[in-house]
């Protein structure tokens, strides 16, 4: 590593200012690198600036060959485009590469592409491809490769095809394809995007599992025979039963130079089915190194057993909120700020991870945006203050009012609704809990006066605000609508760049917390247990494998 | 002789052709064809799109003419599109040129099982291969539970109200009144778990599918044994003790024959005519118990195919399950009959 950043720019003067914060004892190590990092420093680098030498890299100490055996149910494969499960991806990951890598901390990576470049309003993206990469049939990969996949997914007609919605700001409406000109080959390497509006979610889309490059060969009969540009092969397909890539050998893999690895001759994965007390008989009888990964309560036998735990906080999370458009006896309680803000104040979002979760999460800070997200804010801590709280509620005349809290009935999103309800309580407002059964519940989901909802992990924040919190959007579950963070969102939405776009992020997720849109307690984390002696296997934040990092300890 | 034979297997095919019409007509229910068409094609399936698909491939046809087609009587459907004929017998889509040369039956008459949307293979790949490794698992189960059965049985039988028949007596009542899916959960965490720590087997079976050895395949042997081998026991005994009543013992001991003579030499032979019935009838019993020990143990024998089957109203591959379960247990039945006679000359099939 020679360059201090990724992009060969000069150092961020945040990454300096969290440097000191480190130095001060404001910021766990974790926490630094995670920030620093996504500014775009190298890892090193990042060390560097708190005088830390970098630990070894886990790859440079992986030995050459080796088989892992991987719990994994094994599906069907169809084209890549509809992939509905990541499982699909990672089954022809080894193979089937991807343009854009997604990685745990939030970043994202080149592989097929070297770099990419955004204009200013994010309505131009030109596509570097990287030189010297070879399909496995012994094709170059040009820009050719990467127009037809792009038409691919443009392709709104195809059933199922998931990839038209990433893409649909290029895609005409008339004929169901990709606009003329829209994509256009500047020459071998090079490839444009030309977009009629503003859209910087295109590098995420093409990152997800559905967007697998495939060769102009490619067929659906045959998995095992399809040509890609990966390390592996698929050599032995047999659903719910067991998957199998092996090395190619006879395949020269670009990212050897560039990323090292890969280092496993060959990957197993074996189906043990949907029941998670199988799989941890699977790894207790060594039937397998490595699960996909770990849920519920076995997360903690695991542990008890010795395993090697993998822990990777995302964006999965609960939101419990008023919503505000929405009447009870004839008026609108959560129309006045302060009722919300006394619902806030009095929730301690550690205490709804503990009860609501177990502890298997990280708190959040009520304004939906995670540290992983490349526009992460960090803002003031809030308070947490009953008494104030009480206070503020009597000020709204509120405090005789029964508040009815609706949830779904289900391990913990009913629990974290308890854990809110019963802080309420203590703060000394009226709470009634109600709890709809699973077929009922989501009729209804976005009019309930209060109520949660679970939402998922997002490679950008400001996905989920302009999906939930912008005015009038069918899942803007809060019944809010403020014009001055829907004009914010709008900038927000044109900046590509994640440092420009974080001072617009700052300001929009204030706003949401000085209006107390919602409770939004904790984070969900992802586990993986695996036996000791992997490196590189850790879990990842959208359950992607990334094959060429894999191998055995040396 | 040869007439009875022919006789068992007419009602063999009446049985299996009744059975499969049940289940033929159950799998292609409409609700069932709609799962099927969202779990192929797309979730978010609209309803026009459900029959679009479901017309393209066939199922929209009456019920009597697909399962005759099934069967291989009729002929298999084609359907012309714009890219070129798609059918039953015809792979993907081809020329009218191919498509005129592939055959136009093609049902279980002509060898032909069909094609399985779960596993994305031809049935009667399928079939075969995970009926090889119940075989497998089954005949570790008959080796372990008859020998075993009929001794706990004559030793018992073999003094009535004894301490030892009473100890083995409570011992075949509690195993066969402990379903395979209790004993295999307890075995599991004894045997097989860190919870007691003793470790000595594996929880799951699924290497042993490759490569069976002691150490991952006994758990679910013995979970699938012990429950016959109660039953087996508790019918050996009583037929042991009946025999060990009968006259021909009592001069046997008067004339000064030697306990254990009595036993092996004038008592066992009679005493295991009708155990021999109960052996061959505990068949689609064992079929039954497969089911749950091959999904507990996550062995991908047949039963685990007829659970991942119903679960995904896998048409083709669900008949061809109860095809072949309806031969087993017709078959087994009439091995029995035949040779009862054989050991029992009292009795004749006329």
């Amino acid at each position: 590593m020679t360059e201090p950043t990724l992009d060969q720019k000069p150092v961020h003067w945040a990454a300096k200012m969290h440097a000191r914060e480190y130095n001060e004892g404001k910021l766990s190590r974790r926490e630094f690198l995670t920030r620093a990092t996504s500014l775009g420093l190298t890892a090193s680098a990042a060390y560097g600036l708190i005088g830390l030498p970098a630990p070894a890299q886990a790859q440079a100490s992986a030995q050459d060959g080796g088989v892992l055996r991987v719990q994994m149910s094994v599906r069907p494969l169809k084209d890549p485009r509809t992939y509905d499960w990541s499982e699909m991806g990672n089954q022809t990951r080894g193979t089937l590469e991807y343009l854009v890598e997604y990685n745990s901390d939030g970043s994202f990576r080149g592989m097929l592409l070297e770099s990419w470049e955004i204009n200013e309003d994010a309505t131009q993206y030109t596509l570097n491809l990287r030189q010297g990469v070879k399909w496995n049939n012994g094709d170059d990969f040009t820009a050719e490769d990467v127009v037809r996949n792009i038409e691919r997914w443009c392709e709104k007609d195809a059933e199922g095809n998931s990839m038209a919605g990433r893409f649909a700001t290029m895609i005409d409406e008339s004929t169901g394809k990709a606009m003329d000109g829209a994509i256009e080959v500047v020459d071998d390497h090079t490839v444009r995007l030309n977009l009629p509006t503003s859209d910087i979610s295109l590098i995420a889309g093409m990152s997800d599992y559905p967007a697998a490059i495939v060769h102009s060969t490619y067929q659906n009969d045959d998995f095992t025979q399809n040509v890609g540009t990966g390390p592996y092969l698929l050599t032995e397909l047999e659903v719910g039963v067991k998957c199998t890539l092996e090395r190619n050998t006879d395949h020269t893999w670009w990212g050897t130079e560039v990323y090292g690895g890969p280092y496993l001759d060959r990957i197993e994965y074996i189906d043990f089915g949907t029941d998670p007390s199988a799989w941890m008989a699977a790894l207790e009888s060594e039937e397998v190194d490595m699960l996909h990964e770990s849920v519920g309560e076995f997360i903690e036998v695991l542990d008890g057993l010795g395993f090697v735990k993998s822990e990777i906080p995302t964006a999965s999370t609960i939101v419990v909120r008023p919503n505000q458009l929405a009447e009870v006896n004839g008026m609108r309680p959560y129309a006045d700020k302060r009722v919300r803000q006394a619902i806030q104040m009095a929730v301690d979002n550690a205490v709804c991870l503990e009860l609501g979760y177990s502890n298997l999460g990280r708190p959040a800070e009520n304004h939906h945006v995670a540290p992983m997200h490349p526009e992460y804010a960090e803002l003031p801590p809030q308070q947490v203050d009953p008494a104030a709280a009480k206070a503020l509620m009597e000020e709204a005349g509120m405090l005789d009012f029964e508040h009815e809290l609706m949830s779904i009935d289900d391990d913990w999103r009913k629990n974290t609704c308890d854990a809110v309800a019963a802080q309420l309580r203590d703060a000394g407002f009226k709470v009634k809990r109600t709890v709809l059964p699973g077929s009922t519940f989501w009729n209804d989901w976005t009019k309930y006066p209060f109520s949660a909802t679970n939402w998922n992990h997002r490679p950008l924040g400001v996905q989920i605000h302009a999906l939930a919190y912008k005015s009038g959007e069918a899942w803007n579950e809060f019944g809010w609508e403020n014009a001055e963070f829907d004009a914010l969102l709008a900038d927000a939405l044109k900046l590509a760049d994640a440092d420009q776009r974080r001072e617009v992020m700052a300001k929009m997720e204030a706003l949401i917390q000085e209006e107390g849109v919602t409770v939004q307690p904790y984070w969900r984390s992802l586990y993986r247990h695996m036996r000791e002696g992997l490196v590189g296997t850790d879990m990842h934040i959208a359950f992607e494998h990334h094959h060429y990092k894999w191998g055995f300890a040396a | 002789m040869g007439l009875f034979i022919l006789r068992r297997s007419g009602v063999m095919i009446l049985t299996a052709l009744c059975l499969t019409f049940i289940v033929f007509f159950l799998t292609n229910l409409f609700p069932n064809l709609e799962k099927l068409a969202k779990t192929q094609g797309n979730f978010r399936m609209s309803d026009e799109a459900v029959i679009s698909w479901l017309t393209k491939e066939g199922y929209m046809q009456p019920l009597p003419v697909k399962y005759g087609q099934w069967l291989g009587v009729l002929p298999g459907w084609t359907l012309e599109t714009e890219d070129g004929v798609t059918g039953r017998c015809i792979d993907g889509t081809a020329d009218a040129a191919t498509a005129a040369d592939a055959p136009r039956f093609c049902g279980i008459l002509q060898g032909d099982w069909g094609y399985s949307t779960v596993f994305k293979d031809d049935v009667s790949t399928i079939i075969a291969t995970r009926l090889g490794l119940t075989g497998k698992l089954m005949f570790w189960v008959l080796v372990l539970m008859i020998p075993s059965a009929l001794l706990v049985g004559v030793l018992a039988g073999m003094r009535e109200g004894s301490v030892t028949d009473r100890t083995l007596s409570t011992f075949s009542i509690i195993t066969t009144a402990t379903p395979e899916y209790v004993s295999g959960v307890i075995f599991i965490a004894v045997f097989a778990s860190s919870a007691v720590g003793l470790k000595w087997f594996k929880g799951t079976a699924t290497s042993a599918m490759e490569n069976a050895n002691f150490e991952n395949f006994f758990l679910p042997v013995l979970t699938i044994s012990l429950y016959g081998m109660g039953y087996i026991a508790r019918m050996t005994r009583a037929s042991m003790t009946e025999v060990m009543t009968a006259q021909y013992i009592r001069t046997a001991r008067l004339k000064g024959v030697s306990f254990p003579n009595i036993v092996l030499k004038h008592a066992l032979r009679n005493a295991l005519i009708a155990p021999f019935t109960v052996i061959m009838l505990q068949f689609p019993w064992l079929l039954n118990g497969v089911v749950i020990v091959e999904t507990l143990f996550n062995y991908k024998g047949f039963g685990w195919t007829l659970v991942q089957a119903a679960g995904n109203n896998d048409i083709e591959l669900l008949l061809a399950v109860s095809v072949v379960s309806v031969i087993v247990v017709l078959v087994t039945q009439l091995i029995s009959d035949i040779g009862y006679v054989y050991l029992n000359p009292r009795i004749r099939i006329s």
